[in-house]
């Protein structure tokens, strides 16, 4: 899951940002609304954590100016301006959540998580595929009931072809679920997650559609199933 | 308390009604004599008559007591009496009291005739005296319906002003009432502008300034609000960065580990610091005396401040200081002084171009000590210079908390300095001004 954190207190931002990459999410950090928009335009972000007092404007219009290009990002307010008037400007500007500081890193990450569950219309967090359950929150992943051990890039990668449920993904794309923006990526790196998580859940896991991308692979209701 | 209303109308009523009762008492004591004056005239006129009446009957029978007084047609409450100049009554109307009415001379006269007031006018003529007489009481009873005839119109026009007293009271009060009912209409907290229609030219300057009052109330509010909302937010984002610091090295080990806790460790200091300045210009606001009796020269108040700014490295601030500079100790408490120049070094420190020098200019002119702060950054742009004291006003991305110059700012204020900020391309130079004791005598010793 890849997070775009718009904080201009360096102090606080490095500590949003290990907190969060300690619970597995991938994050970049800007510290500038024109840096927010460079960065939006440039990769894909499954969630934005936009703080309100930003240094060169006001985190409040950047984000209306987010909707009004239709952007829907899902976006969560961290803030330290607590009044009711601030909540409801913050809501009624387009932002999905809202939290105060100082907050609980725990907390922080579980309402990401339920953003972008809301996002992909589920209600519940742990998200099936058949045999094949995977918890977001807790970044543990089941094959028919038996735990399964990946590392945080299989983790991110399988939870971008399990969020994007049957939809084909570029290279690209999961790429950038997977991997920061500042991240060194070797060239076949994700050809190397792919291949691990096929050994591990299956070869039938994930489809390659040739000349496009990747894809979730058809449910599997047993472990044979999915080995074909 | 008794409402205007009431009280107007008491008062002018109770005016109107003595006035009133002043000019009746005045005008029915003039009538009276008027009405005594003409009956008087009555008498006196009656008894020419009779006398005339007399010459014409030319009577052969002087002496008898043939006169029919009848005859002399003397209306009848009037008592009528001929008698001779010796006392011998010759005639008289039938309703004169049977003892003689006459007096000896001529003239009006007062007389009690069996227990009845009588008042009588005596004409001598020829060898006759006639006498004429009122009752008193009948006169009374004429002056009683002369007086009620006269007071009743009074009383009901006085009755009448009361009520259009009352009436056009009530009117003339009614923009005031309309006030009172929007000011009783409004929340406790509200600050809206009243709105009353329709006052007169005397209350406009009341409302206009009512509503200039709510409009400072809810500024001075705003102000506040804004205040303690930054104030937060100055306190809040250390701690959130301690604390989100201090939860990532619960979640980590190792080499992340030690740099959270050292980040939560930065997150603390920033804290106190924020915290050391906020309550730093309460107190200074407040009226908390900071006079600890220790005399501090401008040379000193200059070391100390540099030595607390500069956090060992105090290469990083270059002290000039002109020649001749006074040694009087400075007016204000030492503590006061070192603080501002403290937060301006601090300030020029932050601001200052990487590689270069804080310079402190410091010279005494005529019984002040003027601290003269340099930076080599980039300045301040000029709309901006205004905010520079205010609280939590920051450029950018600085690092501070926004209170240091408001720190400066009240010290000045409380202590009788001045301060100018003079902002060119290539830095910003402050100029603190802080007077010396027995500025009367700029020394040089």
């Amino acid at each position: 899951m890849h997070v775009l954190l718009c904080e201009d207190d360096d102090l606080i931002a490095s500590g949003i940002v290990a907190g969060l990459d300690a619970q597995g999410l991938t994050v970049d950090l800007v510290a500038t609304a024109s840096a927010a928009r460079a960065m939006l335009a440039a990769a894909h972000f499954d969630v934005m954590v936009l703080d309100l007092g930003l240094p060169d404007e006001d985190g409040l219009k950047l984000l209306r100016q987010l909707r009004q290009q239709g952007i829907e990002l899902p976006v969560l307010i961290l803030t330290a301006r607590d009044t009711v008037t601030d909540r409801v400007d913050g809501l009624q500007a387009g932002a999905d959540d809202y939290l105060l500081k100082p907050f609980d890193l725990r907390e922080l990450s579980a309402r990401l998580h339920t953003l972008i569950r809301r996002m992909a219309g589920r209600s519940v967090n742990v998200i099936a595929h058949g045999c094949l359950t995977y918890d977001p929150s807790s970044r543990e992943a089941r094959l028919a009931g038996q735990p399964v051990d990946l590392s945080r890039r299989e983790q991110a990668l399988l939870h971008a072809l399990l969020h994007n449920h049957g939809r084909v993904m570029s290279g690209e794309q999961l790429k950038d679920c997977v991997y920061g923006f500042g991240d060194e990526v070797e060239s076949n790196a994700l050809n190397v997650h792919i291949h691990h998580l096929r050994r591990k859940l299956g070869g039938g896991v994930i489809e390659t559609v040739r000349g496009l991308g990747y894809r979730l692979g058809p449910a599997g209701h047993d472990t044979e199933n999915l080995a074909q | 308390m008794m409402s205007l209303r009431l009280r107007l109308s008491l008062t002018l009523g109770g005016a109107f009604i003595l006035i009133w009762i002043l000019a009746a008492a005045w005008m029915l004591l003039d009538l009276r004599m008027q009405m005594m004056d003409s009956l008087d005239q009555r008498l006196a006129a009656s008894a020419r008559m009779v006398a005339g009446l007399m010459d014409q009957m030319e009577m052969p029978e002087q002496q008898g007591s043939g006169i029919n007084a009848e005859r002399l047609a003397v209306s009848s409450p009037m008592a009528c009496e001929v008698s001779s100049l010796r006392g011998e009554i010759l005639a008289r109307s039938h309703n004169t009291p049977q003892s003689p009415l006459t007096a000896d001379e001529s003239g009006y006269r007062d007389q009690v005739i069996n227990g009845e007031s009588w008042r009588s006018f005596t004409l001598t003529h020829g060898e006759v005296r006639i006498t004429t007489a009122d009752r008193q009481q009948e006169r009374d009873v004429l002056g009683r319906s002369v007086l009620l005839a006269a007071s009743v119109p009074v009383l009901v026009a006085l009755l009448g002003s009361l009520a259009v007293l009352w009436f056009v009271i009530g009117q003339g009060l009614a923009p005031l009432n309309r006030m009172r009912d929007a000011l009783k209409r409004r929340n406790a907290d509200s600050l809206e502008p009243l709105d009353v229609p329709g006052l007169p030219n005397e209350l406009q300057p009341l409302l206009k300034t009512q509503n200039q009052l709510f409009q400072r109330i809810a500024q001075t509010l705003e102000r506040e609000r804004r205040l303690t909302g930054d104030a937060a937010h100055e306190l809040r984002s250390p701690l959130t960065a301690i604390k989100t610091h201090l939860q990532v090295a619960q979640m980590t080990e190792g080499a992340s580990r030690d740099k959270a806790l050292a980040h939560a460790e930065e997150g603390a200091d920033r804290m106190h610091r924020t915290l050391e300045q906020l309550l730093l210009l309460a107190r200074v606001e407040g009226s908390l005396s900071f006079d600890d009796g220790v005399l501090c020269d401008a040379e000193k108040v200059a070391r100390l401040a540099i030595h607390d700014a500069a956090h060992g490295n105090e290469q990083c601030i270059e002290l000039i200081i002109t020649p001749q500079v006074s040694t009087a100790p400075v007016e204000m408490p030492a503590v006061l002084a070192i603080a501002a120049l403290r937060n301006l070094l601090d300030n020029a420190l932050r601001h200052t171009a990487a590689n270069t020098r804080v310079q402190l200019t410091l010279q005494t002119v005529a019984g002040q000590a003027h601290f003269l702060v340099r930076d080599h950054g980039a300045g301040i742009p000029e709309p901006d210079l205004d905010k520079l004291t205010q609280r939590f006003w920051r450029t950018g991305t600085s690092p501070g908390a926004g209170l240091g110059l408001a720190i400066v700012q009240a010290i000045v204020l409380r202590c009788a300095c001045s301060l100018r900020f003079d902002s060119q391309s290539d830095g910003l130079r402050v100029e603190l001004q802080m007077p010396l004791q027995g500025s009367s005598s700029p020394g040089t010793a």
